[in-house]
């Protein structure tokens, strides 16, 4: 974790309210990792107190760009959209703890949700790069916010969903998981809470459906790791990336929590934003 | 920062680090220099790692602690406002036992003071979790939570009566050696009767103001958009009502306020000094700015060697009123 102050170098609306920028910030583009993100502070700091928390969404360790992708939402999101190509902001990362994929994970399944997909897409880069096979499935309104597959490396499996059907399939994205469960090894996914809720119930009931038995490779072992550790995410068929209003984004202020299995609030900013599905308490949390 | 005698002729500039910023709050506890990071802003310290030199700073207030853990309030728990925010986190904290076991001997190694944020439902649930922290290595103070408006029950309620923040105040007194701040709520309608009710039973010194008691609506305007539904404020919004509070409080006792609301660059801090603060502490600001606190104690030390002081305590009070204790607002105050 460390404070940088970036020069903006690309900053383009890819969809309509929706910005990719770029950034050169070569502390952060190299040893960041899938599923961190970092905290970006505004200009008008007396006016808007608080930073603002994006994902990485593709970083470049050759040329030290981290890029960046929002959805206008507010006056924050709205200020950053009127930076300029040279501009320089301050920001702190890379905060939170990653996805972890299992060394024996040769098949990943990525699910997205609209602007979840800025918490899913570096990992693509990632498996890519790993020899692994990525197929991405992705969920939008409909197709005019459909993320362009252009900016998707070449050799991700890319299949759309839309609600009102206007482009791939007709329905929620979550739909299309049972047909890939039993090729994927790992799933990993970012979006809508009520996504994130209906994934993690496929993912609870997916050994029943494919009759996998407890033999040769067994995730999980018996032992049960610590909510938040690298190991319990490993272990996991399905690892969500989790959003929440955040405050200092390091710990120390326990605004963005979510409920843990455990009983125990985990602070998406430090044991997250990715969790293992199980290590979620889904419903009826406090 | 105003023209002072500094830009005259007057006294000759003094070298910044040979600046007196010392804060001396009585019962051995002295602070290296005035800037000190709140309570709730800032963790147990240790989260915001290398990026805050806290060995800098001139005390560190931590997480409001419970003798009980507590797992806080739901989620949302903050959100944004104008110049501000929103936080009700309802003191979520592993309880006093953990928070010793965990941090005390890291606090042991700082120079910054550590002062521990006490909280309760209850004069017992105050006097038990103080009882556990007298006497641990790495504890320089407390910081009485009598004041923190996100939790059901207790808490507030110390704070908005004289009688019953005395009460609090003496048995925790009587419990301990350690130094003793009490932080007050600006949610009343008069601060002087509960500050000087405060320091009649024994606190050492005063803390304003805690956050405001306030509400922010969800987007699509069915509900409020809080887990908890009331919120404190926080940040450069409340810096007025801030001032206020210590402009009053620093007249009506003698023991020393330090202040808290709003404070995002030095002229802030001078301006608390100027209403009576001894010290000042920096919150909401840190989330933008984690660095703000340590570059605060060497903005101040140079205005007071450009201005040749050989010491912040000649900022202290300047804009007080010349009579000490004269009921400063008494005809012009606002009461609606």
């Amino acid at each position: 974790m460390r404070l940088a102050a970036s020069e903006l170098v690309d900053s383009r609306e890819i969809l309509p309210g929706q910005w990719l920028q770029s950034y050169h910030a070569p502390e952060l583009a190299v040893g960041s990792r899938a599923g961190q993100f970092i905290h970006v502070r505004t200009g008008d700091f007396s006016g808007m107190v608080l930073r603002r928390p994006f994902s990485l969404n593709t970083t470049d360790a050759a040329t030290g760009i981290v890029t960046i992708h929002f959805r206008v939402i507010g006056r924050g999101t709205e200020w950053f959209t009127r930076l300029r190509p040279g501009d320089t902001i301050d920001l702190l990362g890379p905060l939170g703890r990653p996805f972890e994929v299992d060394p024996r994970s040769r098949h990943l399944l990525l699910v997205a949700g609209g602007l979840g997909m800025a918490g899913v897409r570096m990992l693509a880069d990632e498996a890519i790069r790993a020899g692994r096979q990525v197929t991405l499935l992705f969920g939008a309104a409909s197709a005019r916010e459909v993320y362009p597959s252009t900016l998707l490396p070449d050799e991700v499996e890319y299949v759309v969903a839309t609600d009102d059907g206007s482009l791939g399939h007709h329905g929620f994205v979550t739909e299309l998981v049972p047909m890939y469960e039993g090729w994927a090894d790992q799933a990993f996914a970012c979006g809508p809470a009520p996504m994130l809720a209906a994934l993690a119930r496929l993912a609870a009931g997916r050994r029943g459906r494919l009759g996998v038995a407890k033999l040769g490779r067994r995730r999980g072992g018996g032992r049960t790791d610590p909510v938040g550790s690298p190991a319990a995410r490993r272990k996991a068929f399905l690892q969500v990336s989790m959003e929440q209003n955040m405050g200092c984004a390091v710990g120390a202020c326990l605004g963005c929590v979510v409920m843990s299995t455990s009983g125990t609030p985990q602070r998406v900013c430090r044991e997250g934003p990715v969790f293992a599905a199980e290590e979620i308490a889904w419903e009826g949390a406090w | 920062v105003r023209a002072t005698a500094g830009e005259r002729s007057g006294p000759l500039p003094i070298a910044a680090d040979d600046v007196d910023l010392t804060v001396d709050l009585g019962r051995g506890l002295v602070l290296p220099n005035p800037i000190l990071v709140a309570s709730g802003t800032f963790g147990y310290g240790v989260e915001y790692g290398d990026v805050v030199d806290v060995d800098r700073l001139g005390g560190i207030c931590c997480k409001g602690t419970t003798l009980k853990p507590r797992i806080g309030n739901p989620t949302p728990r903050v959100t944004e406002t104008p110049g501000g925010m929103l936080n009700s986190i309802g003191l979520q904290n592993p309880g006093v036992d953990a928070v010793i076991e965990k941090y005390a001997a890291t606090w042991a190694a700082w120079r910054a003071p550590v002062l521990v944020n006490v909280a309760g439902e209850s004069v017992h649930d105050y006097v038990e979790v103080v009882r556990r922290l007298d006497g641990v290595p790495g504890i320089a103070g407390i910081e009485l939570n009598i004041s923190c408006p996100n939790v059901g029950a207790g808490g507030l309620q110390f704070a908005i009566d004289s009688a019953a923040a005395a009460e609090v105040t003496a048995a925790v007194r009587s419990a301990t050696d350690l130094p003793l701040l009490v932080k007050l709520s600006p949610n009343v309608s008069d601060i002087r009767p509960i500050a000087r009710a405060i320091a009649d039973a024994g606190a050492d010194a005063l803390t304003a103001i805690n956050t405001l008691s306030g509400i922010a609506v969800a987007p699509d305007r069915r509900r409020p958009l809080l887990g908890n539904i009331y919120g404190g404020l926080s940040g450069p919004a409340v810096k007025p009502v801030a001032l206020r509070v210590v402009f009053e409080a620093a007249q009506a006792v003698k023991i020393p306020v330090i202040a808290i609301g709003g404070v995002t660059e030095l002229a802030d801090v001078l301006d608390f000094l100027a209403v009576g603060a001894v010290a000042i502490q920096v919150g909401t600001a840190i989330f933008a700015d984690p660095t703000l606190p340590v570059r605060l104690v060497g903005e101040l030390a140079d205005l007071c060697g450009r201005q040749g002081l050989t010491s912040h305590r000649d900022l202290i009070g300047t804009a007080l009123p010349a009579r000490a204790g004269m009921p400063s607002a008494k005809g012009v105050e606002y009461r609606p």
